[in-house]
C-alpha cells in the first residue's frame, strides 16, 4: 500500500510542476464547459423572419404583431415587391410570412383566410421548430380572436417535466461536463504512461520491487484524483452558471462518479501502456475519449436517431452511461432504481480497462 | 503582383517544393491518413448526428376506456413521431416510468372524456413531456398540439350533422384509424358554439429541403470542420518536424526568405488537402444525396480558401510549439472551441448573443455558410462574398502572424 501511495504522490507532483498539464487538467475543461455548454443549443430564438403583408389592414397588422411579440422570431424589413427567396439565399431570414390581400375582410366574414409560411429548410431541425412555433402562435391568435365561436372539444394541458423552461443549457451542460471528464484525465494518464515508455524510465520500475498492479494502481489513483478535482470544479460551475441542482438522492451519482473516474483513468493508462509514444497515444485517446463520446453517447442528439448498424456500438461507449446518470441526478432525480445497472456497467468497463492495462504491463516486462 | 509571382516561381521555391513533394511521396501513411479518416468521419457524422424527433415513447393512462379515448390514442400514435410504449393504471405509475427514463411522453385521458365529448363539453387531456432535451420537447409539443388541433377540426365537422335536432341524441360517425367507422352517440352542441373553420389557416411550406433531411445540414457543416482540423493538424505536423529534427536552422540559414520557406512548405500540402476536399464533395453528393443547386466552382474556391486558413492555423500553432507532442497539445486548446463556435452542428442563432460575434473569426462558420448557401439554396457570389472575404482575411492575418513568429522560434 505504501508503494502505491508513493507512486501516486510522484505522479501528482509531476502534474503540478508542469503548467501545461495543469491547465489542461483543470482550467481547460472549465473553459470548454462554459463555452460549449452555452454555445450548443438547437432551439434557436430570435430568428429573423420577413413579412409580406399584401392586405395591410388592421387585422393583418394585429396578426403580424402576434409574431412580432414572440421571442422566437424577430421581423426584419422586407419590401413587398421583392421575392422572399432572395431573403433566404442571402441568409437574411429563415422564414417568410405571406398574408394575402383581403385577409382582414375574410376574417371578418368568418370565411377563414389562408396564410402561407415559407420556411428555409436547409436546416431541417430549425425548420421544424419554426413550423411548430408559428403553428402555436397562429392557434393562440385564433383562440383569442374567436374565443366563443371556436369550439375546441379536446383541450390539452401540457406539462413539461424536469426542464420546464426548455433551457438547452441544462441539457447540454451536464453532457459537456461528462465530455470533459472523458477527455482530459485519460489524456494526461496516457501521456504520463507513454512518457515512461518513451523515456525508458519504466525499466526502473521493472527492476524495483513495485509489482505491476501496484504501479498501475498508483498511477490510476493519481488520475482518479485529477478527474475528481475536475469533477468538483465542474459541479460548482453546473450549480452556479448552468443553474441545475441535485434533483434527488445523489448517492448513485456519487458512486458512479468515483467509478467513472476510475474507468477513464484506467482507459488512459491502458492506452499509454499499449502505445509508448506520446503523440500517437494522444491521438488514440482523442479518438476514444472524444470522438466516441461525442458521437455515440447521446450527448448532442438522441441515440435512437443513430442508424441501427451503428447504434449497437453505443452500448460499449462508457460515456453514454455516465451522461445518462448525470442527467438523471441533476434533472430527473430517478436515483438508484433508474440507474443501478448503468453504475454497474461503468464499473465493469473500468475493470476491463484495468485488466487490459495490467496484461499489457506484464507483456511489456517480458519484451524488455 | 508581378514581383510576388516572380518570387512564387523562383528557383529556390521550386527546389524547396520538390523536396516537400518527395517527402510526402515517401510518406505513404500521410496520404492514406488524409483520405481514409475524413471520408469515414464524414459518413459517420452525417449518419450518426441527427436531431430528428421520431419514435418518442408514449405511455398512456386511459381512465375513460371508451371508443373515443382509444380513437384519440390512435390519432396520436399513427404518426411517426410517437410510438405506443405501454398502458399504465395510474398517473403515478406513468410518472415513475417517465422518471426512470423509460418514456419520453405520457398522456392522461380523464374518466369523463367520452361523456364530456358526447355532451358537447370541453374536455381536457393532460400531456406530460420529458423536457430535459429542450429541442425534443419543443418539437414534441408542436406535434401533440398539431395532432389535437386536426382532431378537433375533424370532430367539429361531425357536429353540424347533429345540430338540426338540438337536445336529441344522434348518431355521428367518427372515422377511426383502421378505416372502419365507430358509431358514437353524440348530442348536439347547444348555445353559441358555431362550427366553423379557424380564422387563420397557416400553411407552412419547406423550401430547399422538403423532405426535411437532417443529414444535409450536418454534413455540410462537418465538411468545413474536417477541412480545418485535418489541414491544421497536417500543417503543424510538417512544420514542427523540421524543428524536432533540428533541420530548421539549415533552412533559415539558406538564402531562401521566410516567406519562401513557408510557401514551399505549404503548397504541396495545399494540393493534397484540396484533393481531400474533392473526395469529401463526392461523398456529400453520392453518400447523402445532397442537391447541388449552385455553382460547384464557388464551393471549390471556398474549400481552397478554407484549406489555406486551416494550414495557416497549423503553422501558427507550430511556431508556438517545440515538439509534435506540444503542437498536438496546443491543438487541444484551439480545436474544440473552433468546432463548437462554428455553427457546424447547430444554427448560430441558437447560441447566446455574447458568443455569436465570435463565429465571425471562425473559418468553419464562413465555409459552412458558403457550402450550405450554394449547394442547398443556390446562392451566388453576390450573396456569399462577405464570407469569402472573411476566409481570406483570416488566412492573411494568420499567415502574417506565422511569418513574423517563424524567425523568432529559434531561442
Amino acid at each position: 500500500m505504501r508503494r502505491v501511495i508513493a507512486q501516486t504522490r510522484k505522479e501528482l507532483t509531476q502534474i503540478i510542476r508542469d503548467w501545461r498539464t495543469l491547465t489542461l487538467a483543470l482550467v481547460l475543461p472549465l473553459i470548454l464547459l462554459v463555452l460549449n455548454g452555452s454555445a450548443i443549443s438547437l432551439t434557436a430564438s430570435d430568428l429573423p423572419i420577413i413579412v409580406q403583408d399584401f392586405d395591410d389592414s388592421t387585422t393583418s397588422r394585429e396578426f403580424v404583431d402576434a409574431f412580432r411579440a414572440s421571442i422566437t422570431f424577430h421581423v426584419v424589413q422586407w419590401a413587398t415587391d421583392k421575392q422572399p427567396e432572395y431573403a433566404f439565399t442571402s441568409g437574411e431570414a429563415y422564414a417568410a410570412l405571406i398574408i394575402p390581400a383581403n385577409f382582414g375582410r375574410d376574417i371578418l366574414r368568418d370565411s377563414g383566410s389562408h396564410v402561407q409560411m415559407l420556411i428555409d429548410a436547409s436546416d431541417a431541425n430549425t425548420a421544424k421548430l419554426v413550423a411548430a412555433y408559428s403553428g402555436q402562435i397562429t392557434r393562440a391568435y385564433n383562440r383569442q380572436t374567436a374565443d366563443v365561436m371556436q369550439f375546441q372539444p379536446v383541450q390539452t394541458s401540457i406539462r413539461l417535466w424536469y426542464n420546464p423552461g426548455r433551457s438547452s443549457k441544462k441539457f447540454y451542460g451536464p453532457g459537456i461536463f461528462v465530455l470533459g471528464i472523458s477527455m482530459f484525465p485519460p489524456l494526461l494518464a496516457a501521456l504520463a504512461m507513454a512518457k515512461e515508455g518513451e523515456q525508458q524510465t519504466i525499466l526502473q520500475v521493472f527492476v524495483s520491487n513495485v509489482s505491476a498492479s501496484e504501479f498501475l494502481l498508483g498511477k490510476i489513483i493519481a488520475f482518479v484524483v485529477v478527474a475528481l478535482a475536475e469533477c468538483i470544479l465542474g459541479m460548482v460551475l453546473l450549480f452556479t452558471y448552468f443553474g441545475v441542482g441535485l434533483a434527488g438522492d445523489p448517492s448513485a451519482f456519487i458512486v458512479a462518479t468515483v467509478l467513472y473516474a476510475f474507468c477513464v483513468a484506467s482507459f488512459g493508462t491502458m492506452v499509454g501502456a499499449a502505445i509508448p509514444h506520446q503523440a500517437a497515444a494522444m491521438q488514440a485517446v482523442a479518438l476514444g475519449g472524444f470522438l466516441l463520446v461525442f458521437l455515440l453517447s447521446g450527448l448532442l442528439f438522441p441515440i435512437e436517431n443513430i442508424p441501427a448498424g451503428l447504434r449497437w456500438l453505443s452500448r460499449f461507449v462508457w460515456g453514454r452511461y455516465y451522461i445518462e446518470i448525470v442527467r438523471d441526478a441533476l434533472l430527473q432525480g430517478g436515483g438508484w432504481p433508474a440507474t443501478w445497472y448503468k453504475v454497474l456497467i461503468i464499473g465493469v468497463i473500468g475493470s476491463v480497462f484495468y485488466g487490459l492495462a495490467w496484461r499489457t504491463m506484464r507483456r511489456m516486462e517480458l519484451k524488455y | 503582383m508581378a514581383s510576388f509571382l516572380r518570387q512564387f516561381f523562383s528557383r529556390r521555391v521550386r527546389a524547396l517544393m520538390r523536396k516537400e513533394f518527395n517527402q510526402i511521396k515517401r510518406d505513404r501513411r500521410l496520404a492514406i491518413s488524409l483520405i481514409l479518416p475524413p471520408t469515414l468521419q464524414l459518413l459517420l457524422f452525417g449518419s450518426a448526428l441527427s436531431a430528428d424527433v421520431t419514435n418518442l415513447r408514449l405511455g398512456i393512462v386511459d381512465d375513460s376506456r371508451t371508443p373515443e379515448s382509444r380513437e384519440l390514442i390512435g390519432v396520436l400514435t399513427e404518426s411517426k413521431s410517437f410510438r405506443l410504449a405501454g398502458y399504465f393504471f395510474s398517473s403515478a405509475e406513468l410518472g415513475t416510468s417517465i422518471n426512470h427514463g423509460d418514456l419520453d411522453a405520457g398522456i392522461v385521458i380523464p374518466f369523463d372524456y367520452s361523456r364530456n365529448l358526447q355532451r358537447g363539453r370541453v374536455t381536457t387531456v393532460q400531456v406530460l413531456l420529458n423536457a430535459m432535451n429542450a429541442n425534443t420537447a419543443a418539437i414534441g409539443q408542436g406535434y401533440v398540439e398539431g395532432v389535437i388541433q386536426a382532431y378537433n377540426n375533424q370532430l367539429r365537422e361531425m357536429i353540424p350533422a347533429a345540430r338540426g335536432r338540438p337536445g336529441e341524441p344522434s348518431s355521428t360517425a367518427l372515422p377511426d384509424i383502421s378505416g372502419s367507422t365507430v358509431t358514437t352517440e353524440m348530442i348536439s352542441i347547444q348555445g353559441a358554439h358555431q362550427a366553423q373553420a379557424a380564422p387563420v389557416l397557416l400553411h407552412p411550406a419547406f423550401l430547399y429541403n422538403p423532405g426535411l433531411k437532417d443529414s444535409w445540414f450536418i454534413v455540410t457543416g462537418v465538411f468545413g470542420l474536417l477541412l480545418i482540423l485535418n489541414s491544421s493538424l497536417v500543417a503543424s505536423g510538417a512544420m514542427v518536424k523540421e524543428r524536432e529534427a533540428g533541420t530548421i536552422e539549415q533552412l533559415l540559414m539558406s538564402p531562401a526568405s521566410t516567406s519562401e520557406i513557408i510557401i514551399a512548405k505549404v503548397m504541396p500540402l495545399f494540393f493534397l488537402l484540396c484533393g481531400m476536399a474533392v473526395i469529401a464533395i463526392v461523398v456529400i453528393k453520392v453518400g447523402f444525396g445532397a442537391p447541388f443547386h449552385g455553382n460547384i466552382l464557388l464551393v471549390l474556391g471556398g474549400a481552397a480558401l478554407c484549406v489555406l486558413s486551416g494550414i495557416s492555423i497549423g503553422t501558427v500553432i507550430s511556431t508556438f510549439s517545440r515538439s509534435a507532442q506540444q503542437a498536438l497539445m496546443t491543438s487541444f486548446f484551439v480545436n474544440p472551441p473552433l468546432a463548437t463556435l462554428s455553427g457546424a452542428f447547430n444554427p448560430v442563432e441558437a447560441m447566446p448573443k455574447w458568443l455569436q460575434p465570435l463565429t465571425l473569426v471562425n473559418p468553419i462558420y464562413h465555409f459552412a455558410t458558403i457550402v450550405r448557401g450554394n449547394l442547398l439554396k443556390g446562392s451566388g457570389l453576390t450573396d456569399l462574398w462577405p464570407h469569402f472575404l472573411g476566409l481570406l482575411a483570416i488566412t492573411l492575418v494568420l499567415f502574417s502572424l506565422s511569418m513574423w513568429r517563424f524567425r523568432k522560434q529559434l531561442v
